[in-house]
């Protein structure tokens, strides 16, 4: 019976669902905690890096990525499939700058982001596109005309904006501390103390330097990747 | 590239109220590469009569001598001065004595009849057609700028002082949108009694 | 039955009939055996060079001034081929937004192509990122169009006039591959030659000793830009009928004409 309808991963089943979409789902909730909160002044990234051995070079761990000066993306779930994505991001917002000489919005980005998430499956897709639904939740943040922006995208390729939004493992309670603590008037101070304390709460392993990545995006440092004496600096004061 | 681009040059005559005014800037040059910014491409050939020539500076040099060795003894055997009318038929005759293998100059001709003081200005081509405006005349590499310039700046019954500002500005703006001609100019306004000559600084690049 | 033979080719007339008409040269093999009489048909001598020429010189100036807060972009509408005047009333300029128009002259066929292609960049672009495009970017974008098409140009002259994000007026003036600059004063087309040194000396105060420069009030511009243009038509036969003056603000486009000699 299985084999009568799935001819292709974007054949919807009888009950009206695309079961490999909703499974891609279930994956990135499998992910790395990773936190952003949009700020009048600029919007917070924050990622938990799973260090599994001593061993391993935490530097090498890479969840935090400037897609343009004004942009940068946290990635949560197969950060494999998310190299695709932001090259794609990356590709598309240099051209649009080649082409109209000014930085591409935050929402373009993601929609051109997005194109690529649905095509897969198709017989003629462009290229980066999959058989199957990339198994990443992406936190796009960036700086525009329209100011700091934050929005998530999920493997269906939906993108929605927030003002603050958790992603991976830890999301379920992240997601309900940064209701809490969230208020419109946030400094970028501020934010920046909340998404560590937040997530220093979910993580399993004892939040330090080298288990986390941070950045910011803001209208002087546009994109701003945290040094480890950075993040040391804002950890001491939790 | 034209022969007639090969030098560079930009010359403009006016009438004025009983008076004529007549420019050209100061460049020799070979194709791109500047020479000098002293160069002669007016020459005065009566008490109120000058020639202007641009083209090729070889030719430039040629045809003033000989219309200079024409117009002595035309002097000689008329005993009197030549007619700015008359001297354009010499022009245009020593030219047109070259029909297959022209000197490539386009002449100028401004002056103030020597009896009546009438003004008179006229050009040629480079075979010796003839041309005698009521205004302004131009020649040389920029003649579309002078062209544009001089049918917008020249009114009529200029008096001297103004048609000396109205030539130069004409030539200056004129020459500098043109590679090939520029580097200061020099301007004749001829009047009954008297002939004022000025060199002037443009942009020398 | 009678017996079989076999067909030579020496044994079908038809055929060497064919055969002697066609030289080296090539022939006529329409009708075998006929002689043709009269004027020798067209390619009778073998192959010849065909020459096309995919573009045409259709004249039109264009000529925009920027402001402080305002922006003039002056074109005429004569459209000319050789000794032709094939319109007296077809317009250079193309409305691309609220606040920019195009002045596009050169190859009539390259500017309806271009000009047609940018709407349809603007429309898309509107539908993709929600927003109107500027005068910055369209300038950006349409450097790409022309620098796309390298080594098959679009023979098309533009200049591009509209507000800037501060709201000051800009011209952008672009070569026929590309290459673009933002300016105060640019002609261009036809009489270019003819206009810009005066723009130099009128606008850009270009040897001029002892003068303050202060910014050109709108009806002074609006005002040289007819003087000029008359100034043009005297000299330039692509470049006559009328003119058409847009002016823009942040109040939006004004359009007004202005009659040249028709001859």
């Amino acid at each position: 019976m299985h084999l009568q309808y799935s001819y292709s991963l974007a054949t919807f089943s009888p009950e009206g669902r695309l079961f490999q979409i909703e499974y891609a789902i279930e994956a990135i909730k499998l992910g790395s905690t990773a936190i952003g909160i949009q700020t009048s002044e600029g919007i917070v990234l924050a990622v938990e890096k799973r260090i599994t051995s001593p061993l391993m070079v935490s530097t090498s761990v890479e969840k935090i990525v400037e897609v343009d000066s004004h942009i940068g993306c946290a990635v949560s779930g197969l950060v494999a499939d998310s190299r695709t994505m932001i090259d794609k991001a990356r590709v598309e917002a240099q051209n649009y700058w080649f082409t109209y000489n000014e930085q591409m919005s935050v929402e373009s980005v993601c929609q051109a982001v997005a194109n690529l998430a649905i095509q897969f499956g198709e017989e003629d897709p462009d290229p980066g596109a999959m058989s199957r639904p990339f198994g990443v939740a992406l936190l796009v943040a960036g700086i525009d005309e329209k100011g700091p922006q934050l929005f998530h995208m999920d493997p269906s390729g939906t993108y929605v904006q927030y003002d603050a939004k958790a992603i991976g493992s830890g999301s379920e309670g992240a997601q309900s501390s940064l209701q809490e603590v969230y208020h419109k008037s946030m400094t970028l101070k501020e934010a920046l103390k909340s998404a560590l304390t937040i997530l220093k709460q979910v993580m399993e392993e004892k939040l330090n330097s080298t288990n986390v990545e941070v950045a910011t995006i803001t209208r002087e440092k546009r994109f701003h990747m945290f040094s480890k004496e950075e993040v040391e600096e804002v950890i001491k004061d939790l | 590239m034209s022969i007639m681009s090969y030098n560079g040059a930009a010359i403009i005559a006016m009438v004025g109220k009983d008076c004529v005014a007549i420019a050209a800037d100061r460049r020799f040059g070979v194709q791109a590469q500047t020479v000098s910014m002293d160069f002669q491409k007016i020459f005065q050939m009566g008490d109120r009569l000058f020639l202007g020539l641009p083209g090729l500076a070889t030719d430039v040099q040629t045809v003033s001598n000989r219309m200079k060795f024409r117009l002595n003894l035309y002097e000689l055997r008329e005993a009197r001065q030549v007619k700015p009318k008359t001297f354009l038929s010499m022009v245009s005759n020593l030219l047109y004595e070259r029909r297959f293998g022209p000197y490539f100059v386009e002449p100028v001709v401004a002056g103030l009849d020597p009896k009546t003081f009438e003004p008179f200005i006229a050009s040629c081509d480079l075979i010796g057609c003839p041309m005698i405006p009521e205004d302004f005349v131009v020649s040389g590499t920029c003649s579309e700028q002078m062209y544009g310039m001089c049918e917008s700046l020249w009114e009529p019954n200029l008096e001297p002082d103004d048609l000396f500002e109205t030539i130069s500005q004409a030539l200056l703006n004129a020459a500098d949108r043109d590679a090939v001609s520029g580097w200061g100019a020099v301007v004749h306004v001829i009047e009954k009694d008297k002939v004022t000559t000025r060199t002037l600084k443009g942009r020398m690049d | 039955m009678g017996k079989k033979t076999l067909w030579k080719p020496e044994s079908d007339f038809f055929l060497q009939q064919i055969l002697q008409n066609i030289s080296v040269e090539g022939g006529n093999m329409a009708q075998p055996g006929v002689q043709m009489q009269g004027p020798e048909p067209y390619g009778a001598h073998g192959p010849r060079q065909q020459y096309f020429s995919p573009y045409s010189w259709n004249g039109g100036t264009v000529l925009a001034i920027a402001g402080e807060d305002y922006a003039v972009l002056a074109c005429d509408a004569r459209l000319s081929e050789y000794f032709s005047i094939l319109s007296r009333d077809s317009p250079k300029r193309y409305k691309l937004t609220d606040m920019t128009v195009l002045g596009c002259c050169g190859f009539h066929g390259d500017v309806l192509t271009l000009t047609k292609m940018l709407d349809a960049r603007l429309k898309n672009y509107k539908h993709e990122h929600n927003k109107t495009m500027s005068c910055k970017s369209i300038a950006a974008m349409l450097s790409t169009v022309l620098y796309y098409r390298r080594f098959f140009p679009y023979y098309t002259y533009n200049i591009l006039a509209g507000l800037d994000e501060e709201g000051k007026g800009c011209v952008y003036s672009f070569d026929p591959i590309g290459s673009y600059e933002r300016e105060v004063y640019r002609a261009g087309g036809s009489a270019s030659a003819l206009l810009q040194p005066l723009l130099d000396n009128q606008i850009g105060m270009k040897n001029m000793q002892g003068v303050q420069r202060l910014p050109v009030p709108k009806e002074k511009a609006v005002a040289l830009v007819k003087d000029v243009f008359i100034s043009a038509a005297e000299r330039d036969i692509y470049t006559g009928d009328q003119i058409i003056i847009n002016v823009i603000t942040k109040d939006g486009i004004q359009e007004e004409s202005f009659p040249l000699r028709r001859d």
